[in-house]
């Protein structure tokens, strides 16, 4: 987590963008950043050296370039409990935020867990 | 066996007997390392093709499995060598928490700007319009419907926006 609170702006929002796509080449990157291939690679790779994303050795549209991915994240699966019921969500195309299902997640969450 | 570490998180037990359900848990809990067959994994575990297979396929639909379909030269039958990639978990994941955060802080609203009633010995919540309809009682039980706060919900509502926001590194002011 420390290593996200000291990136710089560019850096944050080139995260936010590999983030969002799942994943983008990175001559894409640094077009849709709006500044320099020098410096779309400098970002690239103190994210890299960060750890917070994937950078592997590509070719896109005829040029070498990277091809960056978002590092999986340890992150704490624990918050889509609420008691011993897990998200009513999953395995759902839909999201209803007025569901049945979802009520009785709020209430486990509400009298069991706070 | 593979993915051990992962499958040691019991909300990624709990994530996997969800989308596959009760039958499916033996084939999604004990992934092979390399490639399998869906015969060896009925045999294996002393299950029906058919349930190892609907298993399979949802894994597959979900990121967790891929094949590949290679035909035996003598028979001309079509095999399908499955892989697990339990490797995509974490991301599934995170996508989930995504989607229960929006799903939240819509509620959150609903809650905010509803009032509600309750029928307690039914243990049943309406909402205004809904319990004007029934003329403020009960669909099942008769009873008189009351005025209820909602205040718990909207708090734990709250709370757990913020936990994730947090975990997800979520501006709150997008």
């Amino acid at each position: 987590m420390s290593a996200e609170e000291t990136l710089s702006e560019d850096e944050r929002r080139a995260l936010e963008l590999v983030r969002e796509t799942g994943g983008l080449h990175q001559s894409e990157l640094w077009k849709e950043l709006d500044v320099s291939s020098r410096k779309g690679s400098r970002i690239a790779e103190s994210l890299q050296e960060a750890g917070l994303v994937q950078r592997e050795e590509a070719v896109y549209q005829g040029h070498n370039t990277y091809f960056l991915m978002p590092r999986a994240r340890d992150l704490e699966f624990s918050l889509l409990m609420a008691g011993d019921m897990l998200s009513p969500f999953i395995g759902e195309e839909e999201i209803d935020p007025t569901s049945d299902a979802f009520s009785q997640w709020l209430m486990n969450l509400a009298y069991e867990e706070y | 066996m593979a993915f051990e570490e992962l499958l040691s998180d019991p909300v990624i037990q709990k994530y996997l007997h969800e989308l596959v359900g009760p039958t499916g848990m033996p084939v999604a809990a004990a992934p092979p390392d390399g490639e399998v067959t869906d015969e060896e994994l009925a045999e294996e575990l002393g299950l029906e093709l058919n349930d190892v297979r609907r298993a399979l396929f949802i894994l597959y639909e979900n990121d967790l499995a891929s094949y590949r379909r290679v035909r035996d030269e003598d028979s001309g039958w079509l095999t399908y060598l499955w892989t697990f990639e339990y490797e995509n978990i974490p991301e599934n994941l995170e996508e989930e928490m995504y989607r229960l955060l929006d799903a939240l802080e819509e509620r959150l609203e609903y809650e905010r700007t509803h009032e509600f009633y309750l029928s307690e010995p039914a243990g049943l919540r309406f909402e205004f319009s809904e319990a004007m309809e029934f003329d403020f009682q009960c669909p099942e039980t008769g009873a008189p419907l009351e005025p209820m706060e909602n205040d718990d919900l909207v708090d734990a509502a709250e709370e757990r926006i913020e936990e994730l926001r947090d975990e997800l590194n979520v501006d709150v002011t997008r």
